[in-house]
């Protein structure tokens, strides 16, 4: 030990105490913050509105069967605005595009300057042509769309159940978003916040994704495939992805508490992707055999309309996905397609 | 000459390019070979060659192993970042245990080549726990790189508090993620152990001054034989000096011997602070002359060490127990067999490293001590990445041999086991499936059964298996001829704290043929 004097001694251990005690510091604001947020909070229906029509009014007015246009996607302006909007065709591109117009064009959902949240299936990193993850063309097209309306910023994001940058890199979508413009964004603990399920009857309260909750517009972007446990997923299950941990106990009680979280996230727009539809063997897929393409897509503004009908292409009863009929008895929508005003058309 | 006053700036400059190799050994790694320092290894070279692995990266090893023919231990004083570390942390001034203590502590290196070598005939590599590179890459790995990841992290919630910031954390984010940010966030078993072996080589110089480097490092005995004889080296001027041992002094390396007159070159690291330190200027960088003293020990001491090595060797052998295979001692994907494995595995935490979801850890213990940081996979912590093969490319040894991604689409590695006691759709009556939903074998190694006397496919076998369980409830079964024992099951098992589907270790069966 060199030779020092009581005076340095006591300085050089008060310099070291210093900077020792500056790291419990740092990680104690850490958790007060994280107190902080979990004392968590009531989403308002400013937050996770929908959208200024309401499908109930528009069930009311509804036609039996559905009008099949002639194809161009041009819609008059005096037509009212269908609940469901069912473009077939080569191109997802347009398909997506002629629904849209259809529905009313983007700029329906997409205010100047507003920020978008867009949310497609990465489940995991396969690419496109195995359907697990939604179509890249059909985003990039959602994501230009908002562009073109006018949104300040478009963000994509999941919470894949792999490697997240394996996971957007495979599937093909880090290209496509970053191509179209819009931001791809990979979430962290910090982007969840509790949020109360009022409504909840398994679960009360659940981290969500905050950009969600906070983002002007959000958007539904789910692809169609089997599922083991579900049945099928579509719109609905989609929203497990902007779910935090511990996700996994979801599937226990599984219709209740996916219907829990529908009825406090409602997302703007939904836009159901059956381009390429997994038949078998889903969520995951993996093999090209069991991927069936009715090269379709379907837009509309609620998820267990969209969820019903998407069952009918992906060849299900509504009524035979438990977690439909528990939605619809707990109010959030038909299963009853003649309920709606379906507009099919091809692209 | 006077290349020794830049030493410095080699050290660091080696250590940023180390660094810099070792942080972009992420996925996806793309072409550029990252495993260089590792790769120019001369010990993990032998050890690689006498088990048979030959690749042309290898001859990377050679110039690093003939070089001290012409420079002695230069790599230590220049190039070596662990050397770099035990110099900048330990002490400056030359210290030492006695004469006595120093006159044994001289014959470790030889007595180290010799139980290394035995190690090596025995089929084990556990001495490349002792290997600097390897050491210095698995100390980064487990602790520098965790480190970062959680300051990062810290530094992005803090900034997130302030919305306007909220943005570029996100773009950073964005950029960050896989590369320096981990979705788990990076953790390695029992990272107090490798902090007390990095800080133990560094502690030991207080004993005596870089000891590590001097007499315990096995590369730098290895380099210190062949360069026993170096072309170039310290020259002394005998006439102009005067034997006041002010060089014997400054020399980090224990080098100087004779009073100053002669170099052991099995140590000089051609640092020259002798020469720096010598009143008379007599010491100077050059061609040594036929003859300079050449430092020899005797034979007998030679002989002495050897056989101390063969008995210390021996019973170092046998006191490892060789590892019985653990059924939850699984290794990544292209692992050589067990034996092969111990014999090849350089430890150094590459594979660990590169790994996306950080399920690869060390085994502290659960190899045996032969074992020790020896890769393993930990499927509570994490699951394999069906996306990525990454782990055998950059094993520097091969121990992992390189599979491409539809090779290890079908590697088996360990096959999942549903305990019916605690699965949840088997024990509770309630639906689960998370297993089932995400395995990720395209024909999915998991299937589910419809229980009671239920409709569904299956349901006959349902109906007798599942006849505890309610009409409707899905139960979970793993079709042993698809299983490859990724892990995904085991690591989304909703089941606290010990899963409900575990992945054993199997014989293994080499590629599944689909």
């Amino acid at each position: 030990m060199r030779d020092m004097d009581r005076r340095t001694f006591l300085l050089s251990t008060g310099r070291w105490l210093a900077v020792a005690s500056l790291a419990p510091a740092v990680s104690g604001c850490a958790r007060a913050l994280r107190w902080s947020e979990s004392q968590g909070r009531t989403v308002s229906e400013e937050d996770v509105g929908t959208t200024a029509t309401t499908s109930s009014e528009a069930s009311t007015t509804s036609t039996t069967g559905s009008v099949t246009s002639s194809g161009s996607t041009s819609s008059t302006a005096a037509a009212p605005i269908p609940d469901l909007v069912v473009i077939r065709g080569d191109s997802p591109d347009k398909n997506v595009r002629a629904a849209l117009a259809k529905l009313g064009g983007m700029e329906r959902f997409v205010e100047p300057d507003a920020r978008v949240v867009v949310k497609p299936n990465v489940l995991t990193g396969r690419p496109p042509e195995y359907a697990t993850t939604t179509n890249p063309i059909v985003v990039a097209t959602v994501v230009r769309l908002c562009l073109e309306a006018g949104a300040a910023e478009v963000t994509v994001l999941d919470y894949p159940t792999s490697s997240p940058r394996a996971a957007f890199k495979e599937s093909g979508l880090a290209q496509a978003v970053g191509e179209a413009g819009g931001k791809l964004k990979y979430l962290s603990s910090r982007n969840f916040e509790r949020v109360e399920i009022p409504e909840g009857e398994a679960i009360t309260s659940w981290p969500l994704v905050s950009d969600v909750l906070e983002a002007d517009t959000f958007i539904n972007l789910p692809i169609a495939k089997t599922h083991g446990l579900a049945g099928l997923t579509l719109a609905m299950k989609n929203l497990m992805g902007i779910m935090g941990d511990p996700r996994s106990q979801i599937h226990l009680d599984y219709p209740k508490k996916i219907t829990d979280l529908n009825t406090v996230v409602k997302p703007h727009l939904v836009i159901l992707d059956a381009y390429r539809v997994l038949m078998r063997n889903g969520p995951t897929g993996g093999n090209l055999g069991d991927v069936e393409m009715p090269k379709t897509v379907v837009a509309g503004t609620s998820q267990v309309a969209i969820d019903a009908y998407g069952a009918t292409i992906m060849g299900w009863r509504p009524s035979d996905l438990p977690s439909l009929v528990e939605a619809a008895g707990r109010g959030l929508g038909e299963i009853e397609l003649s309920r709606y005003r379906v507009v099919e058309g091809t692209a | 000459m006077k290349l020794h006053r830049y030493r410095r700036i080699f050290q660091i400059l080696f250590l940023v390019i180390f660094l810099a190799l070792l942080t972009f050994t992420v996925w996806p790694l793309g072409t550029i070979f990252l495993g260089g320092f590792l790769l120019a290894d001369p010990l993990l070279a032998l050890n690689s060659v006498a088990n048979g692995v030959v690749r042309w990266e290898l001859a990377l090893a050679l110039p690093v192993l003939l070089s001290p023919l012409f420079f002695g231990r230069a790599f230590c004083g220049y190039v070596c970042p662990l050397g770099f570390m035990v110099e900048l942390l330990g002490p400056r001034r030359e210290r030492h245990p006695g004469p006595r203590a120093r006159k044994i502590l001289r014959r470790v290196p030889l007595f180290g080549l010799v139980a290394v070598l035995l190690l090596i005939l025995f089929g084990s590599a556990v001495f490349l726990v002792f290997d600097p590179l390897s050491l210095f890459t698995r100390t980064a790995t487990t602790l520098a790189y965790p480190a970062v990841d959680r300051g990062l992290r810290l530094a992005g919630d803090v900034l997130y508090l302030a919305p306007p910031l909220r943005g570029s954390v996100d773009s950073v984010t964005e950029v960050l993620t896989g590369r320096l940010v981990f979705a788990n966030g990076l953790a390695y078993k029992l990272q107090l152990v490798m902090l007390v072996m990095f800080l133990g080589v560094v502690a030991i110089s207080y004993v005596e001054r870089r000891l590590w480097c001097r007499h315990l490092c096995p590369l730098g005995a290895l380099l210190g034989l062949v360069g026993r004889r170096a072309i170039y080296g310290r020259v002394v001027n005998d006439s102009a000096c005067v034997a006041c041992e002010a060089c014997a002094a400054a020399c980090p390396m224990d080098a100087v011997r004779d009073g100053g007159r002669s170099t052991d070159c099995s140590r000089c690291q051609l640092g020259l602070e002798c020469a720096d330190a010598c009143s008379q200027d007599a010491i100077r960088w050059g061609r040594r002359p036929r003859k300079q003293h050449v430092h020899d020990p005797s034979r007998r001491a030679l002989l002495k060490a050897g056989g101390l090595a063969f008995v210390g060797g021996f019973f170092l052998f046998t006191g490892l127990g060789r590892v019985q295979r653990d059924a939850h001692l699984i290794r990544p994907p292209g692992a050589r067999f067990e034996l092969d494995f111990m014999a090849t595995c350089a430890r150094c935490g590459q594979c660990m490293k590169v790994c996306p979801t950080n399920v690869i850890q060390p085994a502290v213990f659960d190899a045996g001590v032969e074992g020790f940081f020896t890769p393993q996979m930990d499927y509570r912590r994490s699951y394999c990445d069906w996306n990525c093969n990454e782990c055998g490319r950059v094993c520097p040894t091969q121990a992992i041999r390189e599979l491409t991604l539809e090779e290890k689409h079908l590697k088996v590695i360990g096959r999942a086991y549903i305990d019916h006691n605690t699965c949840i759709p088997w024990s509770e009556d309630r639906d689960c499936l998370v297993c089932q939903e995400l395995c990720p074998i395209p024909d999915k190694a998991i299937v589910f059964t419809t229980g009671g006397g239920g409709q569904g496919r299956g349901a006959g076998q349902g109906a007798g298996q599942g006849g505890q369980t309610s009409e409707g409830i899905k139960l979970p079964h793993v079709v042993p001829q698809r299983c490859i024992g990724c892990g995904v099951c085991e690591y989304n098992c909703p089941v606290a704290n010990e899963a409900a589907i575990r992945v054993r270790a199997i014989e293994q069966t080499g590629l599944l043929s689909r």
